[in-house]
C-alpha cells in the first residue's frame, strides 16, 4: 500500500532552467505532458548545479499574460481586442522563466506522510510538491495522483462487495 | 438625477479607486523573488514583512534599480534594501488626500489599511486612478467614443495640453550605468535612447532595468543591448482618451509624444502624468479632475 512521498511520487519528471525564454517553456510544457502521458501544469526549476530554485506553473504564465486593467475595461463594451494576445506576447519575448517563476517553494521528504501531504497541498493552495532529501531532488508529488491514489481504495472497496 | 457626488473626483474615498490584494514577501526572501512578483503582477512595489506578518518596509522597482547599481548579489535579503517604514492611508480617507500624501512623500504607491481592523487591505498608484476616472469618463455621455456622444462642441485635451515637455534621453552608445545614473538624477520612470541625429530609437524604463538585473547584465553592457524598441509614442493632437486608452490596453505606463508634422518626438505622456493632472478626454466636466499644483 501507498503510505508515503516516496510511493506516490513521479520519479520520471521533467524541469526547466531559470534562462529559458517563456515562449520556449510553453513548449516544454507540451513536450513533457506528451512523454509523461499526463498534462503538466507545473515544473522545477533547477540552477547550473542542479539546485532547485524555483517552481513554473502556468498559474505564473496566466499572471504575467492578463492584462493589469482588465478590471476597468472587462466592464466596457465598446472595446476593440484585437491584437491584445499579440502585444501580451510580445512583451513575453524578453521574459524568462527565472523572472516569473516561485520562489518561495514549499518542499517534503521522501518519507512524509500522504495525509500529511494532503494537509500541505490545501493549506498552501498547492499542487505539486517537490520532494528532496540531502539536497538532492527524488521525485514530485501531484495532487492528480494522490487523488487517485485514495480515489482507487474507494472503487476497491466496491468491487469488494 | 445623479447625486453630485458621482461627479467629482473630490467625493470619491481611496477605497474607491485602490487595488485590493496586494503582494507581500518575507523580510529575509531573495532580491530575486521581489524582481519575480513586480514583473509577474505588473505592479511598482511589495510589501515587506517580518515573522509576525506586521508590514516593515515597501520595495519599489526604484529600489530594486539602486541594488542593480551598487551589484547586490540577487540572493541578497530585502531588508537590506527596502525603505521603512511603509507609509499608509486609510480605505475611507478623501481620495484626494491620499494624493497629496503621496505627492509630498514623491512616491508613487501608498498602502491602505482598513479603517475599522487597521489591516492592510490593498494599494493605490496612479495608474488605478487614471482606471478609476476613464471608467467614470466611458460611462459619460459627452465620451468622444460613444456613437451617440451628445455633444460636439466640448473642448477635447489633447496629449499636448498634458504631457511632460522635458524629456530625458542617453545617447545609444552609452552603457547601463549612465542610463542608471540619468534615471536616479532625474527621478523619472523610463529614458529615451536617441542615436547620433537625436533621433529616438529605444526605451529603457524601472522594468527592463529590473530585468536586466535579474538576467546578471552587467553595468558595462550597452543599452541598446536592453532597450525596447521600437518606440511607442502617441500624436501630440491625440485625444486625451486615446492615449489613456491605448496605455490601459496594452499595458504600457508611457508614451512619447510626437509632432504630428515633423514627427520629432516632443514631449512624454505617462499614465501619472494623466493622474496628476486631468483624465479623460473634454474638459465638460473638470470638477472631477485631480488638481494638483505642481
Amino acid at each position: 500500500m501507498k503510505i508515503v512521498a516516496r510511493d506516490i511520487m513521479d520519479t520520471g519528471f521533467h524541469t526547466l532552467a531559470p534562462e529559458t525564454p517563456i515562449s520556449e517553456a510553453v513548449n516544454i510544457f507540451k513536450q513533457a505532458s506528451q512523454e509523461e502521458g499526463r498534462r503538466l501544469f507545473g515544473m522545477m526549476v533547477l540552477d547550473n548545479n542542479g539546485d532547485l530554485v524555483g517552481m513554473l506553473s502556468m498559474y505564473d504564465i496566466l499572471l504575467f499574460m492578463r492584462p493589469k486593467h482588465v478590471h476597468i475595461w472587462g466592464k466596457m463594451d465598446d472595446i476593440d481586442l484585437t491584437g491584445i494576445i499579440d502585444q501580451g506576447l510580445d512583451k513575453a519575448k524578453s521574459i524568462r522563466v527565472g523572472d516569473i517563476m516561485s520562489q518561495e517553494i514549499v518542499t517534503i521528504g521522501p518519507d512524509t506522510h500522504k495525509f500529511l501531504i494532503l494537509d500541505i497541498m490545501i493549506k498552501q493552495h498547492i499542487r505539486r510538491l517537490p520532494v528532496i532529501e540531502d539536497g538532492k531532488i527524488l521525485g514530485i508529488v501531484y495532487i492528480s495522483d494522490l487523488f487517485y491514489d485514495i480515489l482507487d481504495r474507494f472503487t476497491e472497496e466496491d468491487n469488494q462487495q | 438625477m445623479i447625486s453630485p457626488k458621482h461627479h467629482t473626483l473630490s467625493g470619491k474615498v481611496v477605497a474607491d479607486a485602490m487595488r485590493r490584494g496586494i503582494n507581500r514577501l518575507a523580510a529575509d526572501s531573495t532580491v530575486s523573488s521581489a524582481i519575480s512578483i513586480l514583473i509577474k503582477y505588473k505592479i511598482g512595489g511589495l510589501l515587506v514583512t517580518d515573522e509576525d506578518q506586521s508590514p516593515v518596509g515597501v520595495v519599489s522597482k526604484t529600489n530594486l534599480v539602486a541594488a542593480y547599481y551598487a551589484s547586490l548579489p540577487l540572493d541578497s535579503p530585502l531588508e537590506y534594501m527596502m525603505t521603512s517604514p511603509p507609509l499608509f492611508c486609510t480605505s475611507d480617507d478623501p481620495l484626494e488626500r491620499a494624493l497629496e500624501q503621496m505627492k509630498e512623500h514623491q512616491i508613487y504607491r501608498i498602502y491602505v489599511k482598513d479603517s475599522e481592523s487597521d489591516l492592510v487591505v490593498g494599494a493605490l498608484a496612479y495608474p488605478d486612478i487614471v482606471g478609476m476616472l476613464y471608467e467614470f469618463c466611458s460611462r459619460c455621455p459627452k465620451s468622444a467614443f460613444r456613437k451617440d456622444s451628445v455633444s460636439e462642441d466640448i473642448k477635447r485635451s489633447t496629449i499636448g495640453d498634458c504631457m511632460a515637455k522635458d524629456i530625458k534621453d542617453v545617447a545609444s552608445n552609452s552603457l547601463m550605468h549612465q542610463v542608471v545614473e540619468e534615471l536616479s538624477m532625474h527621478h523619472i520612470g523610463a529614458i529615451l535612447v536617441t542615436d547620433e541625429s537625436g533621433r529616438g530609437v529605444g526605451v529603457i524604463s524601472k522594468t527592463d532595468l529590473i530585468l536586466a538585473y535579474n538576467h546578471g547584465v552587467p553595468l558595462d553592457t550597452p543599452a541598446t543591448e536592453v532597450m525596447s524598441a521600437p518606440v511607442r509614442s502617441c500624436s501630440k493632437d491625440d485625444m486625451l482618451e486615446k492615449a489613456i486608452r491605448q496605455m490601459i490596453f496594452t499595458d504600457v505606463h508611457r508614451l512619447f509624444v510626437k509632432d504630428s508634422a515633423s514627427g520629432e518626438i516632443i514631449g512624454v505622456f505617462s499614465l501619472t502624468d494623466a493622474a496628476m493632472n486631468k483624465s479623460g478626454s473634454c474638459q465638460a466636466c473638470v470638477v472631477s479632475r485631480i488638481q494638483i499644483a505642481s
